[in-house]
């Protein structure tokens, strides 16, 4: 469903993401984990189309994300980490807005949207302006606007900064059922707990490579280590180069 | 004191970094500095040329040349309040570093005086960088030397202090006043307060008595009232008066004029730091508390429905969200104000103008006229889409990731920009030349030419502004009305500029052909369409040109952002 050939981006000569290749299978939870700086951001700009990357290709659900933008874009749902958006629209109007843009039949649009504000509790706030909403309402808003057309891979950048445990939990739950119901989940995070928690697989990036990638078991397997948790195993596979620093994410 | 340089160090350490580590834009304020002094040198060139044709005038230069200051200066003086206005509600209850410094333990005197002098340097640097070759001119051409020179160097401080004093004084006795349930309600205020200043200081100067000796009765009556200031009790008089003295070397009571202004300089602050002092915080406190809430109007949501129905869904989708956005945002819409004023002052010059005192026939006179119109219509529609057609692709801000994430084309998203500015310019456009050319009573051939002209030149400027904007887009803005003042906005003006002028050029000879056949006849004929037609082709491509070219440049430009 999503699959990375050969993908790199350079920033001025530095490398940020240094070829990468990768295949998550469809109706997979893949965490994607690495410390500050390791090229997590930049990835995921470029699987999303808004970075062209140096070299490599992208493809998501068969499409190649630079050439088939459009279409990719189309079965694709983003979570960035800072939820930025229109202030000036009210939480519905945003909805619909993204609904539009996805081309999302306006029927099935009204229902998806009150379906996903129940869901994420913003009913209530739905006719206010986005600015006056706390940042974990934002999180939550953009959510539902990831959600609202229905896609088959989800791209989730940091999904639980500023979430209360409530929110965060809600949003466990949700990549578990959508995994349930087929969809892909690419998940990106510097949270071990997250990633240990509701990911099949789980990829290791540092300093623009992926150094380790499988299931837990592979992953203490490649860390030489039979105990412990994913905690010591990210901190086994990434201390070699803990001093260098990171590039630019 | 340290406190206040403290509390100014973020503002000169980031111009200060921003100067130094930007390297790579070196290339850009090179450009930047030839710009500003060609600018410079122009305002030099047409002010001494303008006071020496005044100085040819037996006897009345002098007076011409002071007039004209008292409407400069009245100028200034208006455009400073607006601008102290909008800088101030900015600096004093919408900055987004409010919270951080009053959490901190420093003073309210060391707060206001800190920011009272931000906003005079962010909202006087400009009139400041316009007037310096006005006074140029004045001192080279009435040989005045270096005193005028120093007097100039200690009345314009003062000058800029007095209106920045009563922008910070206004704004927060509006924000503390007001039952203010959204900060919007108190722009409005703002905005419509400026627009009765600007007109009110602009009727009080009639500068349609420079043209009318006549009205005065008598030549002496017409000369003492050209020697005196039109409203005595504004600091733009002030000012003149303190001015005139060693430029026209008059007998005016120099030392009482600097006095009065001095005095205000000085009084107003301290007046204002008391009652900062006083109703800051509540106000503070009012202005946070209004950031929620919505007034659903129905039939505004009716109205775009319908008036969006044409377009495809994706496009109308983008349209509805940019104006609804537009609608909500009264730092977009509060300049909607200017506009106003600007379509009023436009067409009560045409009103006035003295066409019949001409000694040219009235026909080849209004035919002229009209053409100069477009010249100026086009020029008022360009400085309207740099303030709204510029900043359509920078207003994404950081939501622009929405729109890129989204199975969308740029070139979908570029278009939907243009539409929605390019309808709005065009009715402006029209307008103005229509009801210009009505004033004028223009003969219809005339008429129809004009309005034909228009309608090409609104498809260019606006297509240059929404491109450039694309160009040079500025995703970080603290204040929608930051984006034009920026690089991308002086590159946009220049270009529309040249493009309103080319268009001009290739309409100026049928144009100056059918003029001189109506001096040579008397009367205004109706043109053969040999004359007209190339000429209406040649700005046809040129828009053309002026469409494509920009918009290509734009989307490459937005193409690169992902590299």
């Amino acid at each position: 469903m999503i699959k990375l050939v050969n993908l790199a981006k350079h920033y001025d000569g530095l490398a940020a993401v240094d070829s990468l290749n990768l295949e998550v299978q469809p109706g997979e939870i893949f965490g994607f984990l690495g410390p500050n700086g390791a090229g997590k951001t930049t990835t995921i700009r470029v699987m999303m189309g808004i970075l062209k990357p140096t070299s490599g290709q992208v493809f998501l659900g068969g499409y190649d994300v630079e050439r088939q933008p459009e279409e990719a874009k189309a079965i694709s749902g983003f979570i960035p980490d800072r939820p930025f958006i229109y202030e000036k629209l009210s939480g519905l109007e945003f909805l619909q807005f993204v609904g539009k843009l996805h081309r999302v039949e306006s029927v099935r649009l009204a229902r998806r949207i009150l379906e996903l504000l129940e869901r994420f509790e913003l009913v209530r706030w739905k006719d206010e302006l986005v600015e006056s909403y706390s940042h974990g309402m934002k999180q939550r808003l953009v959510v539902c606007a990831s959600l609202i057309h229905e896609p088959r891979i989800l791209i989730v950048d940091e999904p639980m900064v500023g979430m209360d445990p409530k929110g965060a939990r809600k949003l466990k739950d949700l990549f578990r059922s959508l995994s349930d119901v087929g969809t892909t989940v690419f998940l990106s995070t510097h949270s071990i707990g997250v990633a240990e928690e509701v990911c099949h697989r789980i990829g290791i990036i540092q300093r623009g490579r992926l150094i380790a990638c499988g299931t837990m078991a592979d992953l203490y397997a490649q860390a030489q280590t039979k105990q412990g948790n994913l905690e010591s195993v990210f901190l086994e596979l990434t201390q070699d180069n803990s001093d260098d620093g990171g590039q630019p994410g | 004191m340290s406190s206040i340089v403290i509390l100014l160090s973020p503002f000169w350490l980031s111009w200060k970094n921003d100067f130094l580590r930007g390297s790579q834009r070196w290339r850009r304020r090179w450009l930047l500095l030839a710009l500003a002094i060609a600018f410079w040198s122009g305002i030099y060139y047409v002010v001494r040329r303008v006071l020496l044709y005044f100085q040819s005038v037996y006897d009345l230069g002098p007076s011409l040349a002071y007039q004209l200051l008292l409407i400069i200066l009245l100028t200034f003086l208006s455009m400073l309040l607006f601008s102290n206005l909008i800088t101030a509600l900015s600096n004093f209850f919408l900055a987004r570093d409010l919270n951080l410094l009053l959490s901190t333990p420093v003073s309210t005197g060391s707060f206001y005086y800190s920011r009272v002098i931000t906003t005079i340097l962010n909202s006087s640097w400009m009139v400041l960088f316009f007037s310096l070759p006005i006074f140029a001119a004045y001192g080279t051409v009435f040989g005045s030397g270096i005193s005028f020179y120093l007097w100039v160097a200690i009345v314009l401080p003062l000058f800029l202090i007095i209106p920045a004093s009563v922008g910070v004084l206004v704004t927060h006795l509006l924000v503390y006043c007001l039952p203010a349930k959204r900060i919007r309600d108190i722009l409005f205020f703002i905005g419509l307060f400026s627009f009765m200043v600007i007109y009110f200081l602009f009727r009080f100067a009639q500068p349609e008595r420079l043209v009318q000796p006549e009205s005065f009765g008598h030549f002496l009556q017409f000369l003492a009232a050209m020697e005196a200031p039109a409203s005595p009790l504004l600091p733009s008089s002030w000012s003149a008066e303190v001015l005139a003295a060693p430029l026209f070397k008059r007998p005016t009571d120099q030392g009482f004029f600097y006095a009065l202004l001095a005095s205000y300089a000085l009084f107003l602050p301290l007046v204002t730091s008391w009652i900062s002092g006083a109703i800051y915080l509540t106000g503070w406190s009012k202005a946070q508390e209004s950031k929620h809430g919505r007034r659903k109007v129905e039939i505004v949501e009716s109205a775009l429905d319908w008036l969006t129905c044409p377009f495809p869904p994706v496009l109308r989708a983008l349209i509805v969200k940019d104006i609804k956005t537009f609608l909500r945002d009264s730092t977009q819409w509060s300049q909607l104000f200017l506009l106003i004023a600007l379509i009023i002052v436009y067409l009560y010059n045409f009103k006035v103008l003295p066409l019949d005192r001409s000694s040219m026939p009235t026909a080849s006179l209004k035919t002229v006229v009209s053409f100069a119109n477009l010249a100026l219509a086009g020029f008022v529609l360009s400085a309207v889409a740099v303030r709204f057609a510029f900043p359509a692709v920078s207003l994404e801000g950081k939501a622009f990731w929405i729109l890129q994430t989204a199975p969308i084309s740029l070139r979908t998203l570029l278009w939907s920009k243009l539409w929605l500015n390019l309808i709005p310019l065009l009715i402006l456009g029209e307008l103005l030349v229509f009801l210009s050319n009505l004033l004028l009573q223009v003969p219809s051939w005339m008429m129809m030419l004009s309005l034909a002209t228009v309608l090409l030149m609104t498809f260019g400027i606006t297509a240059i502004c929404v491109g450039v904007g694309a160009l040079y887009p500025k995703f970080t803005f603290d204040h929608a009305a930051e984006i034009p003042t920026s690089f991308g906005g002086a590159v946009c003006m220049i270009v529309s500029v040249a493009f309103i002028g080319a268009a001009v050029l290739i309409e100026a000879w049928p144009i100056y052909f059918l003029a001189m056949r109506a001096l040579n006849r008397g009367r205004s004929t109706v043109p053969e369409l040999w004359v007209l037609a190339p000429s209406l082709l040649g700005v046809l491509a040129l828009t053309l040109a002026a469409v494509i070219t920009p918009v290509r440049l734009g989307l490459k430009s937005l193409e690169q952002l992902k590299n």
